[in-house]
């Protein structure tokens, strides 16, 4: 444990938003699948409850990211640093870290991203997250904003092409988050240790074993 | 009324003269009934629409059997049949539903315009109760319970959730945007219109293109697929094939699975309801499952839980199945070589 290099990754805004949205989704997922296939899934007693739990978590979903995207263009202004993958990321870093994935991870070597609160996410990460954030998600929130108020909306579903495609559209993008979500959950497992991931999204300090390459052991704080 | 049919039907056998003979009152009638200059605005009857409805066979004089020899200047009014001397089933079931208090029949019918539940389009049908039910007031009554109850109100008659009425379908009509109005809300599209724009003056053709008066979901693609051109689209309401007369406030259509967790098995059945030049609508029968269609079957009609699209059910089950492969897959190997990390960490 002494070896042990500590790092503030995650401040607490991040944190409350990333377990509101976690908690969102998979009531979204939950409810959605009933909501779809209401006559062989059935978990909330009621369809109706089953609805209105869906658009609640929708809503809330939907304002957590807008919250998220609040924090990071203006009180945080790092968005595109910590999203958006450079140049040298997209050339070598992306090549590299699938490579860790994919083979060197087998072998017990260490993985080559070291996150630090101004450069967190490794390569893959962060095109990952920039489609999901940036794409799924807004999408997702879209499309469902719209089907809870057809009515309304009516002529922009009708320019959207209709009411069918709208719903195609959010059922396929649902589907997405939710084979992002197993990959996610599983990736998230593969720090030095099961949980080592995991953790640091709750207390915010993530604990990485020493390497030759980690010089300072204060924990940095993310202010900037 | 069965009984009632057969009579009609014996009436019909006794000779064409008789009935040739109310024909002819009808047409004596209307010789001034079918001027409002004549009769004045209350008392005028379209004959257009009247000759069409099941009412006309009967003839005027059947409902109104004692006219004046000197009618219109005796002064006397004419009788008039009550609805329930032909209508015994209905009236009584009518009855027996506290709404008799509120609405009689002729608040809702007009003897003159009478047309069966499925020669009428489903605002028709809205229409009915409007006059004393405001439809955006009822929009707003019923959202205390009802998610989107104004796209409720909009899709579904009233009479499938305050009457017993039974055999629910899809009814598709042909809606378009009043003309100069870019944005403005689509409308039902009248006989005329859709005339305009029929090419060989058969509204039919606009979907039925090969006139075998069945549409195809390939026929209803094509029609979807083109209203870039013609401006029409299609909205779909679900609408009662037989209709009961029991208003009233039934629970179970408070459970939303009454109409939304039946599952694509009961959403089969669906057919196209074209305006006529007298005023009623016409069907026609769409392929079944065509309400399922994933994307151009019908563009703006999909009930949640009931209308979902297989073809999209099996992409979805791909795109999960693809986040699965990274943890088993992975994971998998991760077991297998769980030594060589265990050795470095050490
Ligand atoms: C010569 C023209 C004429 C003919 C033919 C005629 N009507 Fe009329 N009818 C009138 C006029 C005018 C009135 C309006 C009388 C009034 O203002 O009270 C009227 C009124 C009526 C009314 C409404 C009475 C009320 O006060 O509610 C009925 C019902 C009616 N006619 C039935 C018939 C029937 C049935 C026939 C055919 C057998 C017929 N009429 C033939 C001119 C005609
Ligand atoms: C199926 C029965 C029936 C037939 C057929 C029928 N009527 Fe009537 N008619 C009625 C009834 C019932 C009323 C009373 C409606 C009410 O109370 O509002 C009525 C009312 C009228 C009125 C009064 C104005 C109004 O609309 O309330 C006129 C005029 C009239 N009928 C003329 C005719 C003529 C002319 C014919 C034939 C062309 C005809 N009716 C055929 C049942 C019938
Ligand atoms: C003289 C008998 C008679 C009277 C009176 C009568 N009807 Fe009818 N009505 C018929 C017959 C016959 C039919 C066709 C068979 C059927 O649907 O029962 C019919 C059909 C109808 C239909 C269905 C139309 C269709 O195309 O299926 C309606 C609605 C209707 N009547 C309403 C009324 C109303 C409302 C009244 C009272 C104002 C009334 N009728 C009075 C004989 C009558
Ligand atoms: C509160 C409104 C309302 C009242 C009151 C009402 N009806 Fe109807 N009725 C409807 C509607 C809506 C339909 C379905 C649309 C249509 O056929 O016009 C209908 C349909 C009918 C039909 C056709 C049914 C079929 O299956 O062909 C008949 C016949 C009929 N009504 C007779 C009556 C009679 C008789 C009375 C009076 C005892 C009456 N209605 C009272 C609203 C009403
Ligand atoms: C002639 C006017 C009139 C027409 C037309 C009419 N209604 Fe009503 N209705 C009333 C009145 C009055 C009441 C009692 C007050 C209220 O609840 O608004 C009522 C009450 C109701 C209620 C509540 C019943 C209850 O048990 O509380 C329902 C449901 C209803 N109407 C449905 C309909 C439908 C569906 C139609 C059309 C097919 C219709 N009404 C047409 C006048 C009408
Ligand atoms: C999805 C089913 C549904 C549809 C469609 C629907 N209603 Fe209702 N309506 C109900 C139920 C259920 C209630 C009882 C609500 C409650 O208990 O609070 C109700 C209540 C009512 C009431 C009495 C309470 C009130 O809000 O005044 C009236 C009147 C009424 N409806 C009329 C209509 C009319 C008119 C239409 C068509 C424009 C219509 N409803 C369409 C299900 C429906
Ligand atoms: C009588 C049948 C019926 C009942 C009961 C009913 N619905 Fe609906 N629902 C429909 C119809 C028809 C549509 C319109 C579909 C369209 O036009 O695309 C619809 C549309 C919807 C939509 C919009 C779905 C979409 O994707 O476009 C929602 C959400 C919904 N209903 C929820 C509910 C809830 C919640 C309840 C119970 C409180 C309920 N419905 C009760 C028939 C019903």
């Amino acid at each position: 444990m002494n070896s042990q290099h500590r790092v503030y990754l995650q401040p607490t805004p991040v944190r409350i938003w990333h377990w509101l949205n976690a908690f969102g989704i998979v009531t979204l997922i939950v409810t959605g699948v009933q909501i779809r296939f209401p006559e062989y899934v059935v978990i909330f007693a009621s369809y109706k409850s089953a609805i209105m739990l869906h658009n609640t978590a929708g809503l809330v979903v939907a304002a957590s990211f807008s919250l998220w995207f609040f924090y990071y263009s203006f009180i945080a202004r790092n968005m595109l640093k910590t999203y958006v993958p450079n140049e040298d990321e997209l050339r070598h870093g992306i090549l590299r870290q699938a490579k860790f994935y994919l083979l060197t991870y087998f072998l017990g070597w260490p993985n080559p991203h070291h996150p630090t609160p101004e450069n967190k996410f490794n390569p893959m990460q962060k095109s990952a997250y920039l489609a999901i954030m940036f794409v799924l998600v807004p999408l997702v929130s879209l499309t469902g904003l719209l089907l809870t108020n057809v009515e309304p909306l009516r002529n922009l579903i009708i320019l959207i092409g209709g009411l069918k495609i709208l719903v195609g559209v959010h059922f396929l993008l649902a589907c997405c988050l939710c084979a992002f979500l197993f990959t996610h959950v599983y990736l998230a497992t593969l720090g030095h240790t099961a949980f080592a991931y995991i953790k640091p999204m709750w207390t915010g300090w993530e604990e990485e074993p020493e390497t030759e390459q980690n010089a300072h052991d204060e924990p940095v704080s993310n202010h900037r | 009324m069965r009984s009632f049919r057969l009579l009609l039907c014996c009436g019909l056998l006794l000779g064409l003269t008789a009935f040739a003979a109310f024909a002819a009152a009808s047409d004596d009638c209307l010789a001034c009934h079918s001027d409002s200059a004549t009769v004045g605005k209350a008392f005028a009857i379209n004959p257009a629409i009247f000759d069409t409805t099941v009412h006309a066979q009967l003839g005027c004089p059947s409902c109104h059997t004692s006219v004046g020899a000197g009618h219109p200047d005796d002064g006397l009014p004419p009788s008039k049949a009550s609805c329930q001397e032909c209508h015994a089933e209905v009236a009584k079931e009518y009855a027996a539903s506290s709404h008799h208090q509120n609405a009689a029949c002729s608040d809702c019918h007009n003897p003159h315009q009478v047309r069966g539940p499925t020669e009428v389009s489903g605002a028709d049908m809205n229409r009915t109760c409007s006059g004393c039910h405001e439809l955006a007031a009822m929009a707003t009554t019923h959202t205390t319970w009802l998610p989107q109850a104004d796209l409720h109100i909009g899709m579904l008659p009233c009479i499938s959730c305050h009457t017993a009425s039974k055999e629910n379908v899809i009814t598709l009509y042909i809606i378009k945007r009043p003309a100069a109005a870019r944005f403005g809300r689509f409308e039902l599209a009248g006989y005329n219109e859709l005339k305009a724009l029929a090419s060989h003056g058969k509204i039919e053709g606009l979907i039925d293109g090969n006139e075998d008066n069945y549409i195809s979901l390939a026929e209803l693609r094509l029609f979807n697929s083109d209203q870039e051109r013609t401006g029409l689209r299609l909205q779909g309401m679900m609408t009662p094939e037989t209709v009961t007369h029991n208003f009233q406030i039934l629970a179970n259509r408070r459970d939303c699975s009454f109409c939304h967790a039946s599952g694509p098995a009961a959403r089969q059945t669906s057919y196209l309801s074209l305006a006529t030049s007298d005023g009623s609508y016409r069907r026609l029968p769409v392929e079944r499952g065509a309400v399922l269609d994933a994307l151009y079957g019908t563009p703006d009609f999909y009930m949640v839980g009931s209308t979902r699209s297989t073809a999209l059910n099996y992409i979805g089950a791909v795109i999960i199945a693809g986040g699965l492969v990274v943890p088993i897959g992975h994971g998998t190997l991760r077991f297998l070589t769980r030594r060589n990390r265990a050795n470095k960490e050490d």
